[in-house]
């Protein structure tokens, strides 16, 4: 019972921290109709961000993640000014995109690799800080706490700002109907590549908690990461940031009680969920109405 | 004479919007031909025109939704072609499109996202304004905009369009499957507001608004085929046959 309970509440852990990793993917998705195939990469650069900041400098993992969320919303409105527009006046934006956003990630895994070579690296858990947390009489990783409660507070920001600030109404709006925003006359491109912005921010919180998450970081773990949040955020639906939660807790708890029970298969978490909920609800388990709530 | 005097004069004479020769389409396809217009401050003007005569074309163009190909629109004397959309309505220009409202927001949030340009305290006494004239959309604030019938869709519409304080408001066919009853509180909306000084350029292919309209514009496959008051239009007999026929 107690390994019953202890995987449970590990997998709200993890679920929390997984909804942080994908939830950006599915912003950006929301705004602007394009899945960013790099958004695992981008989390994998924020990993090595920290890895290298704590190794090389001892700089402490929290202020890596505040230089990281200045320089990836940067790279992030950068990024968005460079390709997006181009992209949305050509004949097929969607298809484009996978492939550009595909091409984006294999150069970034590659660059990665020339940089920190293929062999994972790890952190020491305890890096993060120290908390006792104590559930059920089983106590918990500290790392895992505290990657759960910078996670809660990072999507609590994205909240407020789309629910109770002008520009995240505004962001709103392009999300449900991008030509009556613009006809409403908001600078869409603006507001766009700044949720752009934003979301590489989360991928690189979440990254900056992946290597006290997840343990070895290496190159190559860009494309699970992707494939990790784009299962996320189709059990949530696709579109629906907050339906993002309930799709990273499904996603943790299935994880973890995998790991538990049937270790072996644990790896395949992911694609399970995916076909099975593409099979049962294809809209996601917020379905249709929640879309652009 | 002053040089304030000299200005105020110019401003008198110079229209609130002024287009001249616009020719726009999509892609390559031309669909309006050396068009021009203007709306005199005060004025309700309507444009009467069939489906696909043109209208939310020409209404795009001239508030920045589409680039014009040749030709120029002022407002207010000024070259306003080549801004951006945004850039006009916080000149003084607002639109209410063929859907008007985004329907996954509140209501409130229409709003705020109608006066989007607006500082955040004077986006807060016009929402008062608002919410004065439109009682209804007061208490329901805090639901979605889907959740209106089509009628209350449209009034929250109109007051998305106000919410900038423009000094000109574009509509495209408000009456768009309304009853009648709702038409005619669209046009006592435009009535009430044009008695505060708002200017209106209306395009409709329901007569009704001619009741309001200080001058008339007859659009037809993408050219301005009449220009002249009510009156006018109903002496010419082929429009007076192709507007009133069904109804007379
Ligand atoms: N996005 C578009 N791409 C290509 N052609 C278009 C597009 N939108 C409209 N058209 C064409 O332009 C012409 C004018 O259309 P427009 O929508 O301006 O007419 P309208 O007067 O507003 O009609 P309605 O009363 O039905 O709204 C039509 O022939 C239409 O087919
Ligand atoms: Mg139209």
């Amino acid at each position: 019972m107690s390994t019953f309970l202890f995987a449970v509440v590990s997998g709200i852990l993890f679920g929390v921290f997984f909804s942080l990793m994908a939830i950006g993917l599915n912003f950006a998705f929301g705004v602007m109709k394009i899945v960013n195939l790099a958004h695992g990469d981008f989390v994998m650069l924020g990993a090595f961000g920290a890895y290298y900041a704590l190794s090389t400098f001892g700089i402490n993992p929290f202020a890596t993640m505040i230089m990281e969320i200045v320089v990836f919303l940067v790279v992030g409105v950068g990024l968005y000014y460079g390709i997006i527009p181009r992209l949305l006046r050509s004949d097929d934006p969607e298809m484009l995109s996978l492939i550009l956003f595909f091409g984006i990630s294999q150069v970034i895994e590659a660059l990665a690799t020339l940089a920190f070579g293929t062999n994972p690296v790890t952190l020491p858990t305890n890096a993060l800080g120290q908390l006792s947390f104590q559930l059920f009489g089983q106590a918990f990783e500290s790392s895992w706490v505290i990657s759960f409660l910078v996670s809660v507070v990072a999507i609590g920001l994205l909240y407020v700002y789309l629910y109770k600030t002008k520009m995240g109404i505004a962001t709103r709006a392009i999300m449900a109907n991008r030509d009556e925003a613009a006809a409403s006359g908001i600078d869409v491109n603006r507001i766009s590549a700044i949720a752009f912005g934003i979301a590489l921010v989360l991928a690189a919180i979440a990254g900056t908690l992946t290597p006290f998450m997840l343990g070895g970081i290496y190159p190559s773990v860009g494309v699970n990461l992707t494939i990790t949040s784009f299962s996320i955020i189709v059990i949530g639906s696709l579109g629906n940031p907050i339906g993002t939660v309930v799709g990273g807790l499904v996603y943790g708890l299935s994880l973890l009680l995998m790991q538990t029970y049937l270790s072996s298969w644990a790896n395949m978490v992911p694609y399970v969920l995916l076909i099975l909920i593409l099979l049962i609800k294809p809209s996601g388990l917020l379905g249709k109405g929640a879309r652009n709530a | 004479m002053t040089g304030t005097d000299q200005q105020a004069q110019v401003k008198n004479t110079v229209s609130l919007l002024d287009v001249s020769g616009v020719k726009t389409g999509y892609d390559d396809l031309q669909i309006l031909w050396d068009l021009s217009i203007n709306v005199q401050r005060g004025e309700r003007v309507i444009v009467l025109g069939a489906n696909g005569a043109g209208k939310t074309t020409l209404l795009k163009t001239l508030v920045g939704l589409l680039p014009v190909w040749e030709g120029a629109i002022h407002l207010n004397g000024e070259p306003v072609q080549t801004l951006r959309i945004d850039k006009r309505i916080s000149r003084g220009i607002s639109y209410l499109s063929e859907v008007g409202v985004v329907a996954g927001l509140t209501i409130e949030e229409n709003l705020r996202i109608g006066g989007y340009h607006l500082a955040s305290g004077a986006a807060r006494s016009q929402m008062a304004v608002m919410y004065d004239s439109f009682p209804d959309l007061k208490v329901r604030r805090r639901e979605t905009a889907s959740s209106l019938s089509g009628g209350q869709r449209k009034m929250l519409a109109v007051a998305k369009a106000l919410m900038s304080r423009p000094r000109l408001v574009i509509m495209d066919e408000p009456s768009a499957g309304l009853s009648p009853l709702f038409v005619t509180e669209v046009i006592s909306m435009v009535n009430r507001f044009h008695d505060d000084g708002i200017s209106f350029l209306i395009a409709e292919q329901n007569v009704k608004f001619l009741e309001i309209a200080d001058r008339v514009y007859v659009l037809d496959a993408g050219r301005m085929i009449f220009t002249g008051t009510v009156e006018e239009l109903h002496r010419n007999d082929a429009l007076e046959r192709a507007y009133f026929g069904v109804y007379g």
